[in-house]
């Protein structure tokens, strides 16, 4: 079968194709027809020419096979030191023999690479930081996710993903009045515990525009009455868009780089019809690698900057807690073992360690804050970042890759893990449900809230 | 009669191959990168980019100098014993400047040979050690093909048929040859196979920093990434 109903080389881009597809239970005929689905070797020979250039061919070739990654992968190191799991292995025998092949290979070798890329590697990029050639695995992973996408080779649920951003312009089917319904209804349930709480949609001009993922309207619009309150705590004059709004990119962890570059040029023309004099986007790590660190370059900007400055939300808490406009009620700081799981995305694409530590700072009471033996730059993976987390058919590798995780925080002796991160927030929740450790998980701001002291003028 | 061909214009050819197969490496390196497609600003953050590009290469230099060597206390070992002598000898030994001397006209300071003895002994220790490894650990099996031990091989006959030269048994004459070829065929070779990482390290290792200067946290800790 050359291409499937469901499996196939076009993204989904109608929302009637995207109710077929998600009707689809689990994807259970999307992966039945993927197996007979053909890859267009000419095609993807001509789109590796196209686009694989001399960094990522240097990098293929000059691996000296040495297999000093492996002990820097942690997929390697809960396997069982499995050697399949050696990163250089894991490219070599996929991206790196798709192009010895030139692009000359059949279904069942592009499977495995789809396992291999989604199941085998969360593009944490750890690997890098103990290459002596400096060779990143995980930033090749991302670009042969590229290629499997394009040839229709590509998880069921990141195909959905990405297909609610090419719809909705968000990865969840949140339309633009819904979203601003939920703000206008976060506002008035709010108004009793905190008058005079506004989100103000649309204000040109502000201070600070906020941008966030479209689960927090969706599931938890908690998250948004949070974030809200949090802003009127400080006093903020701030704005949040009704269009540009959403800040993830499951289109990049699908591979879609048309899609990833629609996501950020809908938040960036945000900006610039409001502008603000800078962005802050919510607790997630992948949305701000998407939207501020490799988005520039999906919308061509040549500095390789968004068109106002964008930092993630513990930049701009620990800035607010720094100059006091927030104050923590010093009887109300966390006295329990604490530990942090900061997000690869955010963390080591993007070096915050330093303001995460300064939060920690104000708000734990001594001695409670514990790190992680491997932590800051050299964390490592929650166990479900890169997509892994959502994908059902590798839920078997995603509970492996938590393992990790779990023996990391089991040596603190943390009862409470603090994850700015909404993925790394769903796989300590799926660590907690498989394992039972026994820990609690939280976002910043309900505890930014549960300890601020709230000035007389606001209450 | 062979051996004045080989030192002579076979070693200009040698040597033009190497230097030049190594420069257009280097140059279509940099020529080949897209900012775009790699997503790195190089040229608009050119400046924060060679500072953390050169951070990275010299930390990399220095022995047990990052994170990445120090977890790894053998290999590094073994690497540091097979590129030094590797680097220094063929480049200071005295006794290249008789052919130096004799085909190119002039000669280099070089180092005493006692020095140079030790450091190929640490060559030849640290490669063998290396091979010892690929054939021991299941982690490094799985990557290894052929041509990882025919690439260790030409990286390591030029220095043991020259440190066979240098012991003067009644062999001399074929080691001297034996030498001369396979430092020859190792520099013609070079800039064609994985051996091109003498000059390509430094671009890749470039590379990282920069990435992570100019883009991946520069602004928020500093160009230089805690290698």
């Amino acid at each position: 079968m050359p291409e499937g109903r469901f499996c196939n080389k076009t993204p989904v881009t109608t929302e009637k194709a995207l109710k077929a597809l998600l009707g689809d239970n689990g994807g259970k005929q999307y992966y039945e027809e993927m197996t007979g689905l053909e890859v267009d070797a000419a095609e993807l020979w001509e789109n590796i020419q196209k686009t694989c250039k001399s960094r990522t061919r240097t990098w293929l070739e000059i691996c000296a096979r040495c297999a000093l990654c492996a002990e820097s992968c942690f997929m390697y190191q809960v396997s069982d030191r499995n050697p399949e799991q050696v990163p250089a292995f894991k490219i070599q025998s996929t991206l790196g023999e798709m192009i010895r092949r030139r692009g000359k290979v059949n279904n069942a070798f592009m499977r495995r690479a789809m396992e291999y890329a989604w199941g085998r590697c969360t593009c944490c990029n750890r690997c890098g930081q103990f290459c002596p050639h400096g060779i990143d695995v995980g930033v090749m992973f991302s670009y042969l996710r590229g290629l499997l996408y394009s040839q229709g080779f590509v998880p069921w649920e990141l195909k959905i993903g990405a297909g609610m951003h090419r719809i909705y312009k968000a990865q969840m089917d949140v339309s633009s009045e819904e979203w601003v319904e939920t703000c206008e209804w976060m506002c008035e349930e709010q108004q009793d515990e905190w008058p005079g709480l506004e989100i103000p949609v649309d204000k040109e001009n502000a201070d600070t525009m906020y941008t966030l993922n479209a689960r927090e309207p969706k599931h938890y619009p908690e998250d948004v009455a949070q974030a809200a309150i949090i802003f009127h705590l400080a006093g903020e004059n701030w704005t949040v868009p009704s269009r540009g709004w959403e800040q993830t990119s499951m289109s990049m962890f699908a591979g879609d780089w048309e899609g990833a570059k629609g996501n950020v040029l809908e938040v960036y023309a945000a900006i610039e019809r409001l502008k603000p004099k800078r962005v802050i986007g919510t607790e997630c790590g992948h949305a701000h690698r998407a939207t501020v660190v490799e988005g520039p370059y999906w919308a061509g900007r040549p500095d390789g900057q968004p068109p106002a400055p964008y930092i993630h939300y513990v930049e701009w808490l620990a800035e607010t807690l720094r100059c006091g406009r927030i104050k923590i009620d010093p009887a109300k700081k966390i006295r329990e073992k604490v530990t942090i799981q900061d997000a690869c995305n955010y963390v080591r694409n993007n070096g915050l360690a330093v303001f995460t530590r300064e939060i920690m700072s104000y708000i734990v009471e001594d001695g409670y804050f514990t790190e992680m033996e491997q932590n800051r730059e050299y964390s490592y993976c929650c166990g479900g970042g890169g997509g892994l987390n959502g994908i059902g058919l590798f839920r078997k590798q995603r509970n492996l890759a938590l393992k990790c995780k779990r023996d990391q925080i089991l040596a603190t002796g943390a009862t409470l893990v603090i994850s700015p991160c909404h993925n790394c927030w769903d796989a300590l929740r799926a660590l907690e449900e498989e394992y039972h450790i026994g820990i609690r998980h939280s976002f910043l701001k309900p505890l930014i809230i549960s300890m601020a002291i709230v000035p007389e003028h606001l209450r | 009669m062979l051996y004045h061909f080989l030192t002579g214009p076979m070693l200009l050819l040698s040597m033009t191959v190497f230097f030049g197969g190594m420069i257009y490496r280097l140059v279509s390196y940099f020529r080949g990168l897209d900012w775009r497609l790699e997503r790195v600003a190089y040229t608009a953050r050119l400046a924060q980019g060679m500072k953390g590009g050169f951070h990275s290469i010299c930390k990399w230099l220095i022995p047990f100098g990052t994170r990445g060597w120090r977890t790894q206390p053998f290999f590094t070992v073994c690497f540091l014993l097979l590129h030094t002598g590797a680097v220094l000898t063929p480049a200071f030994l005295a006794g290249h400047n008789v052919i130096l001397q004799d085909t190119l006209g002039f000669t280099r300071p070089s180092m005493p040979q006692p020095l140079a003895d030790v450091l190929v002994l640490g060559t030849i220790a640290g490669a063998t050690f290396i091979l010892l490894r690929r054939l021991a650990l299941p982690e490094v099996r799985i990557l290894t093909t052929v041509s990882d031990y025919g690439i260790l091989a030409l990286a390591t006959l030029p220095f043991v048929t020259g440190f066979a030269t240098r012991l003067h048994t009644e062999l001399y004459d074929f080691w001297l040859l034996c030498h001369i070829i396979s430092g020859e065929l190792l520099l013609i070779l070079a800039p064609f196979t994985r051996l091109s990482h003498m000059v390509l390290y430094f671009a890749s290792r470039w590379q990282l920093g920069a990435d992570y200067a100019i883009k991946r946290g520069g602004r928020a800790r500093g160009p230089c990434f805690p290698w």
